[in-house]
């Protein structure tokens, strides 16, 4: 990992799928992610969020075009190659939380550890702290089903900051939970934000996707506008962003 | 990923199937005890029969007559064919350093200073060689014509008193008769002192086959030996094949007491069927004039138609050569016309065997090895299914961990950690089955060795094995599994609901 102000930037990506007819499920998407940024991704459903966001998390490969990640161009990779960048420079957050759910929270953070090599001690210690961080200093060693959707997805959170990513990657975190809960949990992500780390949010709800410096709307495989927040003010000033910095659609 | 850690994470997820992984386990569990049990029973049963082979038995070749093909282990079968007379005969041989009768006797009890102990098939009439020198705890070789006595330790510490050299013992026969002996000797082991005892400690009394079988014989008591020895021929094999030997035996008892009244052990002076005895008896005196003029002499009582149901030729030496040229010309004089044995055998269709000891314990343990093999062949189904177990609930596992599997690699999981993971699952459930399978079978191999009274063996060299088996076991059911685990695609995987 370069120490450049992109944490990720995609330079005119395709994803086609082979079911009979080709579907093109990203079709030239450019989009760079600077260091600390704060990005919402939002789209109806097929608007191609999830493939944008398997390939920002090194899940796949693009089929044209270049994904760059944490320095590293995914797709000259090979699997195991892949999965090293992902299991350092990638963090996720799911809807549905996914934690290991006969690990207790302690372990689940500190599981992306485990799969470097991080010694035992150096794993607790560092998942511990990022438990306290998160508010569950207190529930180390609680299985995930003793834990509420919140404190789950606080879990979640911490185990995609374990490893110190270049980005953090997180789908529709909100999805399953209540809206007190949602707001607890989207303040967290403001925090850590705000101390710093590099946030991309999938989502489809706009209050979600407001939390955001800028919103990048995907449609049919397209980026069909970036919106730009002034995060002071709201969510009233919009722009077509067409700066260099943060690129943009392409067509073909 | 370091192994250590996916033994850890693996031993997790079997603990969070605790009934469903011992159910897994257990079908290795089985095949693993099965072969630790036989094999232990094995080695024990080998050190019980292979402990008793003295350097002196070796000289040893050990005959019977029996009809051919006759299954068992020695005297399975066996009828009583040879006379003094060939016996006399065969140690003429230059080959020959002795040769002796042998005869199991029936009795009901022994009775020492007043105190009656119980006993049957205690009696054992032999030559004085059959007692070997090494064989011998304290005092001497009981004499032939003597009425004298070598016991086991078995029978001197019967009695509230122990029997000591030099004590007088009662026998009481099959019959009822009383006789009396004097304890000549004491020998070290209870354990039989040739394969026609067979090879489990019981109280015996050694005594001389004359005069105490030739009275017998000759009429100074009831029928004996043809009755009995076939029996104690089947109890020659420990364990199993006792079966088999005597239901051959039952078969061959009616034959032995036929054979017994046709050629006239008992009745021949009175019976007609006699004059064929009586002819060989005849074709004898005419070779061997002086063995049986030597014989009349000593007794009133026709003692040459004592016949024996087996005999033991020493040879010159323990040398294999010498023990075959021993072995041959017994043989020959045998199945020749000349010998009693050679006419009898002739009428009833019967075949002498002439053996080592080192060649009956290869006959038993051919048909240990055999069995063993069986054993061992079923308890090798039992750990295919066990496996077959294994990596059925390992591939039911991977379905159902197909989203833990995604999140793992989603957080960085290489394929071949993920591979490691579902293998250390696979290789702990095999080898916890052949942990548990070694106790089980050691157990249950201890128990029945206990139980038909063997030497404890340790099969150390197979517990080690077993454990080898059951990680080998565990790889080659987990492979599989962990295979698909491994190459489980992450998006797929994530979105498995």
């Amino acid at each position: 990992m370069t120490s450049s102000e992109t944490a990720v930037s995609l330079t005119a990506v395709r994803k086609t799928y082979r079911v009979g007819e080709p579907v093109h499920a990203l079709d030239g998407v450019s989009l760079d992610i600077r260091r600390g940024s704060y990005t919402a991704i939002m789209g109806p459903s097929g608007s191609g969020k999830s493939t944008l966001m398997n390939l920002v998390g090194c899940l796949d490969t693009p089929t044209e075009g270049e994904v760059v990640v944490g320095g590293r161009e995914v797709g000259s990779l090979d699997d195991r190659e892949r999965t090293s960048l992902r299991g350092t420079e990638v963090g996720f957050v799911f809807q549905t939380f996914n934690l290991m759910p006969r690990l207790n929270a302690l372990e689940n953070v500190a599981l992306p550890q485990l799969f470097q090599g991080v010694d035992r001690e150096t794993r607790r210690d560092r998942a511990g702290e990022l438990l306290e961080r998160v508010g569950l200093g207190d529930r180390l060693d609680h299985m995930p089903n003793e834990l509420s959707g919140g404190q789950r997805q606080r879990v979640a959170l911490a185990r995609a900051l374990v490893n110190d990513p270049a980005i953090v990657l997180a789908d529709e975190p909100s999805g399953n939970l209540d809206t007190d809960t949602e707001a607890d949990i989207l303040d967290l992500f403001a925090e850590f934000h705000d101390a710093g780390t590099t946030m991309v949010v999938v989502t489809h709800e706009r209050h979600v996707a407001e939390r955001a410096d800028r919103i990048v709307h995907l449609l049919d495989g397209q980026i069909e506008r970036i919106e730009r927040l002034d995060r002071s003010g709201g969510s009233e000033t919009t722009a077509i962003d067409r700066d260099g910095a943060t690129g943009g659609s392409e067509r073909g | 990923m370091n192994p250590i850690e996916s033994l850890r994470l693996s031993w997790r997820s079997i603990r969070g199937h605790k009934l469903r992984s011992s159910l897994t386990t257990l079908g290795v569990v089985i095949g693993i005890a099965a072969v630790i049990a036989f094999v232990t029973l094995g080695a024990s049963l080998q050190a019980g029969v292979v402990g008793d082979i003295s350097p002196d038995d070796q000289r040893n070749v050990y005959g019977w007559a029996a009809e051919p093909d006759t299954d068992g282990g020695p005297l399975a079968g066996a009828q009583p064919v040879f006379s003094q007379d060939d016996l006399d005969a065969v140690e003429e041989s230059d080959d020959v350093e002795a040769a002796y009768g042998y005869m199991p006797l029936s009795t009901q009890a022994l009775f020492y200073q007043g105190e009656l102990s119980p006993q049957s098939d205690a009696l054992v009439a032999a030559g004085p060689p059959y007692i070997r020198a090494d064989s011998l705890d304290e005092g001497r070789q009981f004499e032939m014509g003597e009425r004298e006595a070598v016991i086991n330790p078995a029978v001197a510490n019967q009695f509230e008193e122990n029997i000591s050299v030099g004590d007088e013992l009662t026998i009481v026969l099959q019959g009822g008769q009383r006789t009396d002996v004097t304890v000549v000797g004491i020998t070290d082991s209870s354990e039989g002192l040739s394969p026609f005892e067979g090879f489990q400690p019981s109280p015996r009394v050694y005594v001389p086959t004359d005069p105490y079988y030739t009275e017998e014989a000759g009429g100074m008591l009831p029928g004996p030996g043809g009755e009995e020895g076939p029996d104690d021929g089947g109890s020659g094999l420990p364990g199993f094949g006792d079966e088999d030997g005597t239901d051959d035996a039952i078969d061959d008892d009616t034959d032995a007491i036929e054979t017994d009244n046709d050629t006239g052990a008992i009745e021949t002076d009175n019976d007609t069927g006699a004059i064929e005895t009586d002819d060989t008896d005849t074709i004898d005196a005419d070779t061997n004039g002086d063995a049986i003029d030597a014989d009349n002499d000593t007794d009133a009582i026709d003692a040459d138609d004592a016949l024996f149901l087996a005999i033991v030729v020493e040879a010159e030496s323990a040398d294999d050569a010498d023990v075959d040229r021993a072995r041959e010309s017994a043989a020959t004089y045998l199945e020749s016309e000349e010998s009693d044995a050679g006419v009898l055998m002739d009428d009833a269709g019967l075949e002498v065997t002439l053996q080592t000891s080192a060649e009956l314990l290869q006959q038993l343990q051919d048909v240990l090895d055999l069995l063993q093999n069986f054993i061992v062949g079923i308890a090798a189904i039992s750990l295919l299914v066990g496996s077959i177990g294994i990596a059925n609930i390992m591939l039911v596992s991977v379905t159902e961990r197909t989203r833990e599997i995604g999140i793992m690699k989603a957080v960085g999981a290489q394929n071949r950690a993920v591979l490691g993971l579902f293998l250390a699952e696979a290789v702990i459930l095999g080898v916890i089955g052949a942990i548990l399978g070694t106790a089980l079978g050691l157990v249950a191999g201890y128990l029945g060795a206990w139980y038909i009274d063997l030497p404890l063996v340790y099969p150390y060299e197979y517990v080690a094995l077993a454990i080898v088996v059951g990680i080998l076991v565990g790889i080659l059911s987990g492979l599989y599994p962990a295979w698909r685990a491994a190459r489980t695609d992450p998006i797929d995987a994530l979105r498995y609901e």
